[in-house]
């Protein structure tokens, strides 16, 4: 059974900022107070699936891409990490 | 003024909302019980009275700052609650069920202890007043002090 009071990790700020949106403005096109998004980007309050799925849409990434249950690499480490090298 | 207070209140640190909740909660019971242990004195009833409002001041204050934090997010005045806000809100009706659960056991486990010890009871105005004048008060904005209780801080705007 999953712990409800495990942290959720997630990129919110960071998108937020590259796409240089305010909490507000991100607020009203979701829909939700304003705080919400602070209290998210803080890691003070796991949004509900419904959410998340609408964040990730308005964002045009997949969910995973935002939200974690581990800790978030920085995007430009995941960018240009090394591949795997291949073995045949 | 008005849009400048409630801003001030609503980003007040945990700590301190804590703190007006614990004055909102216990004063009215140490006014009470001021009044109840000064009423059978020689001191002057205006002075009685005086210290009775200057102990019950600032649990009035502390409701109203408690009441004015939760925004109108308990009884539903908001204009919009988002799900964060729901959740809140359900968390804070469990706490203030829980806190008040607990007050009724313990007033009824005192006044049992306070008859069984050979003591006795009248049920006249004087004794169901502060009784009544708590349920009106408080049992309404136990929500409203217990949502101030359980949240966080607010993140700075950004």
């Amino acid at each position: 059974m999953p712990d409800p009071q495990r942290q959720v990790h997630n990129r919110l700020a960071v998108l937020r900022a590259e796409r240089g949106l305010s909490r507000r403005q991100l607020a009203e096109k979701l829909g939700i107070n304003y705080q919400t998004i602070g209290y998210i980007e803080r890691g003070d309050y796991n949004p509900s699936l419904e959410l998340a799925l609408t964040i990730a849409e308005l964002f045009r990434l997949p969910v995973e891409a935002i939200f974690s249950l581990k800790p978030m690499t920085p995007l430009s480490e995941e960018i240009f990490r090394e591949p795997p090298a291949q073995t045949r | 003024m008005n849009t400048t207070i409630t801003g001030r209140v609503e980003y007040l640190p945990r700590s301190r909302r804590r703190l007006l909740v614990a004055v909102a909660l216990a004063g009215y019971p140490v006014a009470v019980a001021v009044l109840a242990g000064l009423k059978h004195t020689s001191l002057n009833p205006w002075l009685i009275l005086a210290l009775f409002l200057l102990v019950l001041l600032p649990a009035g204050v502390a409701l109203a700052v408690g009441y004015r934090y939760a925004r109108g997010r308990i009884d539903g005045r908001a204009a919009r609650l988002d799900e964060r806000d729901l959740a809140l809100r359900q968390q804070a009706y469990a706490l203030s069920h829980r806190v008040l659960a607990a007050i009724l056991i313990a007033a009824a486990a005192i006044t049992y202890i306070y008859l069984s010890s050979g003591n006795t009871l009248s049920f006249d105005a004087n004794t169901v007043l502060p009784v009544t004048m708590w349920v009106i008060v408080y049992v309404p904005a136990l929500p409203s002090l217990m949502l101030a209780w359980i949240e966080t801080d607010q993140p700075a705007d950004a």
